[in-house]
């Protein structure tokens, strides 16, 4: 005899109230915005790091144009490319949970942070690469661009903005795998669902600093 | 018992799905525009489009991945709020810098 398929989708979906909460819907609503304020002072302390990029390709146009010239661009690309890949597989976890597929949100996040990982692993090399070349003026020992003090400023700029993000990313993906393993339990999508909404405004915020400091920093700098 | 996609789950997760991956394919066209023009047209002179391809993947990440379009208006103010501070930020200091 053959066995009947269970569907994918379709388990109970909800959020436990607790008791400052008159119903879910203002739980879920209060927790978005608390998500949402923080998102935003992030976005300010990032958003300073840009300006001061922008001050220096306007005032030390050549030297920021040398400097930029030994990013890796390709790598930069490739790990926009990656980001936004995640946010995909991110989004897919989100839309699980919505529909009560518990299995498969969890494979969606183990996803989510297998490419945050390969994001770490590529900006690690890149970094390596960068000291290979010299390119590390607060390091003792030989600096690349010896002659050019300005470059300094914007190549160290330039490690404190993707070190900050990369220590988001570190700290997202290791809050993730915690995430993952609490929602493997049966009953988590069942009291928690408003746990993957509102950390997946967290993971896609990442991934929009990333892309603006990505155009800064690689693309505009060129 | 063993799970299955079934037709009625594809049909849901492709409603579900679609805005994301719609908003996926965009950025990643933004994201080939961008590293285009940054690889065949360094410097100054595409910097306006790149500006621009720039905002339109924030917008992309804001209205659909973050969903602030369906988002409650105190959410939208909250977001919008946000990069108008931003947008102060960038706009005094630039245009002291500029107007040197």
């Amino acid at each position: 005899m053959r066995a009947e398929a269970a569907s994918i989708i379709g388990a109970p979906v909800g959020i436990e109230t607790h008791e400052q909460f008159s119903n879910p819907a203002q739980q879920k609503h209060a927790a978005e915005l608390g998500m949402w304020a923080w998102l935003l002072t992030e976005l300010l302390l990032f958003g300073g790091l840009f300006l001061i990029a922008l001050v220096l390709r306007y005032q030390y146009p050549d030297s920021v144009h040398a400097a930029a010239l030994h990013l890796k661009f390709w790598i930069g690309a490739a790990n926009t490319a990656i980001l936004i890949c995640s946010s995909l597989t991110m989004s897919g976890a989100i839309m699980l949970s919505r529909l009560g597929g518990q299995r498969w949100m969890v494979r969606c996040m183990l996803a989510t942070a297998a490419l945050g990982s390969l994001f770490l692993v590529l900006k690690g090399y890149e970094w390596f690469a960068d000291w290979q070349e010299h390119m590390t003026p607060f390091l003792p020992g030989p600096y690349a661009l010896e002659g050019d003090a300005q470059s300094r400023l914007f190549v160290n700029l330039y490690f404190v903005t993707t070190a900050l993000h990369g220590l988001h990313l570190t700290t997202g993906v290791a809050i993730l795998l915690g995430l993952t393993w609490m929602a493997k339990q049966p009953d988590f999508l069942v009291k928690h669902q408003n746990r993957i909404e509102i950390y997946g405004l967290y993971w896609h915020f990442i991934d929009l600093i990333w892309i603006m400091a990505f155009a800064v920093l690689y693309v505009v700098g060129r | 018992m063993s799970q299955s996609v079934t037709p009625e789950d594809r049909r849901k997760l492709w409603e579900a799905m679609r805005v994301p991956v719609f908003s996926f394919v965009a950025l990643l066209m933004f994201l080939a525009g961008l590293v285009g023009l940054g690889w065949l047209m360094p410097g100054r002179t595409a910097s306006f489009i790149e500006a621009g391809l720039t905002l339109c993947m924030i917008l992309t990440v804001l209205l659909f991945s973050m969903e602030v379009r369906e988002e409650s208006s105190l959410a939208k103010f909250y977001s919008f709020l946000g990069f108008c501070w931003l947008s102060i930020l960038l706009c005094m200091t630039m245009v002291d810098y500029l107007t040197r």
